[in-house]
């Protein structure tokens, strides 16, 4: 009872207040919205050679890398959207967004909404240096969605979709409904040996160093810096 | 593709691993790294002011002077640097736009100097950023129109016209008057004309003198009568020969006849016609009457020889929205007062307030301030709300008109500019979009071209042949395997809009000859709903197949059963007579069916094996009943 009349206590003042700006005709002060400026997200990235010493790559590749990354991000991070946007030049046919969601969750280790420079160069140590088992680790962690150690077919029907997305429309032969279902399914009956509906870690790993073409597609980029 | 962009190539390169696990066919090889460690830096004079930057910046636009091997020609061997004799101020904003991607326009800079320096180093002005455009045109507009002026201006000196046929002269006439002396006595003749006819107009309703006859006052057109309708008649005359010759030598006469100026002029003369059509019966010289007052019209014809006018026309024109918003918010406060008064003064006796329609005179004229006195309240009440209602009036009234006034300005250079925002919009989406197509094409362009040289190349190596792929920058090469990599992770190729859509034709129309084969290992082709709209044109002579077995839910499949259907119910005449007229299109063949079949929704395609004949048989037959029945 008493907080109820304190309360309308507060609210006669407040209104009588309000009631005296009026008559008196106060202007009201600046409102205080935009004071809070756009804290610019600023990120430096570590040494050159703490970096040296993490990734596999050499002093020079590690400076060709940060130019061209600052370039684009002069802030030092890259967010999600930039990311779509830098992907989607490579595949103007396509939709690669939903791809380069994927990738982008692949690359930022942290899970903090934003790729900085040593996700980046960290990534691609992995995927330019790296050892084979480094490598198809680093396809399984993108091929798990949720990261839980499992690939399931639904994980393995969205990225198959993103891939094809990336093609567009004007394809030949014509991109039909059911191609990428088929996909995961071929992809499935080859890599998942106990049938179990799901593909681990090391089931994944067996079996692409069993298969010769993806052997030596891994090699392929090794030239690339 | 932007320059930055192409710092990110490796990443996406490294990143097409994640393709390869999942690839159906084997990856083409890499192309081979023709240069490496070469990235240098590159010292560019130009007058005098050196700048330096990579080989590599320079070479993200190998279709400019730079990223060429154009810019040999200017190296200077003396100094070890590249020497050009241009502007070194604008140079800065070139070479910038090598370094970002982003071409800028500075403001200062002369646009035709900038335009000489952009077409020097091969750049197209057309990639300018979108923060720079909208200022490069309008000046280059300006300026383009500031030349066609003054070469305008030279031609209309020469008074020497000899191709123009004579209807030509005398519309150009009409519309510049400077041009002859003819057309400039004509201009005003006719002005003076207009304004003798308006004033007689005026001068007709003064009073003149008292009638001896009658003891009433008459008006100076009751007076000299005839001295008037002489010179009305004079008047029209002059305007309606005006008018024909305006309509005779108009380029288009229909746009003649719908422009404003016309109308006017035919109000303005319509009157007089129309009085000496008219006899003077008494009931129908009442109407004439009134229709005189269009002859006040007249004065509107100056628009023609008053330049301001036809500013102050248009700059209304487009402020009508902000006129009627201004004229509804004052109807409203009208009402509003209006209402409030009557009710305030119901009260008292003899009140002028005798509705509220009554009371609107008296809130217009207190809101506008003129207070003219005769609708006055005697309530105390009725005071109140009337200073309330003066008070605000005030406020209503004067604080839009210059708002209004300012809005004129504003609106007339805005709608312009909007008008310019359109048109270049417009050029930039075909701009971003060339520059899609332009992508995608030179990856088949890379296809048809590139793979066949790539072998070539490398068997012509050692006889050290300089070959003309060699100036396919190592950006491109690298870009082009990217992208064939996803053609072979996905095992489907990259095409342009037109093989598209031939080989949806083709698809389709290869659709009644597959159906007579039913082999249930052929991979099932459901129509690609762009194919469902090709289907319309096809002429079905699908003969009396058999239904394929196996084939589910295609729409073909429907209209192959359709087909066969339609000869078998030629008993259902009423049927085939609604089907005929719910067809609006294609009447150059009965293709009723394809009309009926869009309508239709696919069957869902589920199961993947094992189709029940019978089963769907019956189904689309059901269906087709369904149809039929439209």
């Amino acid at each position: 009872m008493s907080s109820c009349r304190k309360r309308c206590k507060r609210e006669i003042l407040k209104f009588a207040q309000y009631l005296f700006r009026v008559i008196t005709g106060t202007l009201n002060p600046d409102s205080i919205e935009d004071e809070l400026e756009l804290s610019a997200v600023r990120h430096r990235p570590e040494a050159l050679e703490q970096l040296e010493a993490q990734t596999r790559f050499s002093r020079k590749e590690l400076q060709i890398l940060y130019r061209g990354f600052k370039n684009e991000c002069p802030s030092g991070v890259v967010n999600e959207d930039t990311f779509k946007e830098i992907y989607a030049q490579f595949f103007p046919q396509g939709d690669a967004s939903t791809y380069a969601h994927f990738l982008f969750n692949a690359f930022d280790t942290d899970h903090n909404g934003s790729v900085s420079f040593e996700d980046f160069v960290m990534g691609l140590s992995i995927l330019l240096r790296g050892s084979v088992q480094e490598k198809l680790n680093w396809a399984f962690n993108l091929y798990d969605i949720n990261k839980d150690g499992y690939i399931t077919k639904e994980e393995m029907l969205d990225i198959i979709k993103s891939i094809y997305d990336m093609m567009g429309k004007c394809t030949y032969p014509i991109l039909k409904e059911e191609t990428p279902r088929q996909h995961v399914e071929i992809f499935f009956q080859k890599m998942d040996k106990n049938r179990d509906g799901v593909v681990t870690i090391d089931e994944f790993i067996d079996c692409c160093q069993n298969d010769e073409n993806i052997m030596r597609s891994m090699q392929l980029f090794e030239n690339v810096i | 593709m932007a320059a930055g962009v192409a710092a990110w190539l490796p990443f996406a390169r490294a990143a097409a691993i994640g393709w390869m696990p999942v690839a159906s066919a084997p990856m083409p090889p890499p192309p081979r790294d023709k240069k490496r460690g070469q990235d240098g830096l590159i010292i560019l004079n130009v007058s005098g002011t050196r700048f330096q930057t990579w080989r590599n910046t320079l070479e993200r636009y190998p279709d400019t002077l730079l990223g060429s091997t154009e810019r040999d020609f200017f190296f200077h061997e003396e100094t070890n640097e590249y020497f050009f004799d241009r502007d070194p101020d604008i140079f800065r904003h070139i070479l910038n736009f090598y370094r970002t991607g982003k071409l800028h326009y500075p403001r200062h800079e002369c646009i035709s100097a900038y335009d000489e320096e952009l077409a020097f180093f091969g750049i197209i002005p057309e990639i300018i950023g979108d923060c720079c455009y909208e200022e490069y045109k309008d000046r280059r507009r300006e300026n383009a129109e500031r030349i066609q002026d003054d070469e305008e201006n030279d031609n209309n000196n020469d008074l020497v016209m000899p191709d123009l046929s004579f209807r030509e002269s005398m519309w150009r006439a009409f519309e510049n008057p400077h041009t002859s002396t003819m057309a400039l006595v004509f201009y005003y003749v006719t002005g003076f004309f207009i304004a003798v006819s308006v004033m007689a107009n005026v001068v007709e309703t003064v009073p003149c003198g008292i009638s001896l006859n009658r003891a009433k006052e008459l008006s100076c057109g009751e007076r000299y009568a005839l001295a008037f309708f002489c010179l009305d008649t004079a008047c029209v005359m002059i305007f309606t020969v005006e008018y024909l010759l305006r309509l005779i030598a108009a380029p288009s006469r229909y746009k003649f006849v719908k422009s404003v100026m016309s109308i006017i002029d035919v109000v303005a003369i319509m009157p007089y016609y129309i009085g000496l059509v008219m006899t003077d019966n008494e009931d129908v010289s009442g109407a004439f009457v009134t229709l005189r007052v269009f002859r006040v019209f007249r004065i509107f014809k100056f628009s023609r020889h008053s330049a301001g006018l036809r500013i102050l026309g248009y700059t209304l024109k487009s402020c009508a929205s902000e006129l009627g918003f201004l004229l509804f918010s004052l109807t409203m406060a009208i009402i509003i007062f209006a209402t409030v008064m009557f009710y305030a003064e119901k009260g008292s006796s003899a009140s002028k307030f005798t509705s509220i329609p009554a009371a609107f005179w008296y809130t217009i004229v207190t809101m506008t301030t003129l207070g003219y006195g005769d609708m006055v309240p005697k309530t105390i009440m009725g005071k109140i709300f009337g200073s309330i209602c003066s008070l605000s009036g005030v406020l209503v009234i004067a604080l839009p008109v210059p708002v209004i006034v300012s809005n004129f300005s504003r609106i007339y250079h805005q709608s312009q500019r909007a008008e310019k925002r359109r048109a270049q919009k417009k050029t930039r989406l075909a701009r971003i979009r060339a520059a899609k197509s332009g992508g995608a094409n030179a990856y088949l362009q890379y296809k048809r071209n590139g793979m066949l040289v790539d072998m070539e190349e490398e068997a012509s190596k050692e006889a050290g042949q300089a070959l003309v792929c060699k100036a396919n920058p190592t950006f491109e090469t690298q870009h082009h395997h990217l992208l064939h990599c996803l053609e072979k992770t996905t095992n489907h190729e990259f095409v342009d809009e037109q093989t598209y859509e031939t080989s949806c034709m083709e698809v389709s129309l290869a659709k009644p000859s597959m159906s007579r084969s039913s082999s249930m290992s052929s991979s099932p082709h459901g129509l690609s709903s762009c194919c469902t709209r090709r289907n319309k044109r096809k002429s079905f002579n699908v003969p009396n197949s058999n239904m394929a077995g196996g084939r589910r839910g295609s729409i073909q499949e429907l209209s192959t059963i359709q087909i066969r259907e339609r000869p078998l119910s030629n008993s259902r005449s009423s049927l085939n007579a609604k089907f005929e007229e719910t067809v609006p299109l294609n009447s150059e063949e009965p293709s009723y069916i394809t009309a009926a079949v869009i309508s239709m929704p696919t069957p869902p395609v589920t199961t993947p094996e094992g189709v029940d004949l019978a089963s769907s048989h019956d189904f689309l037959q059901s269906n087709i009943v369904r149809v039929s029945a439209l």
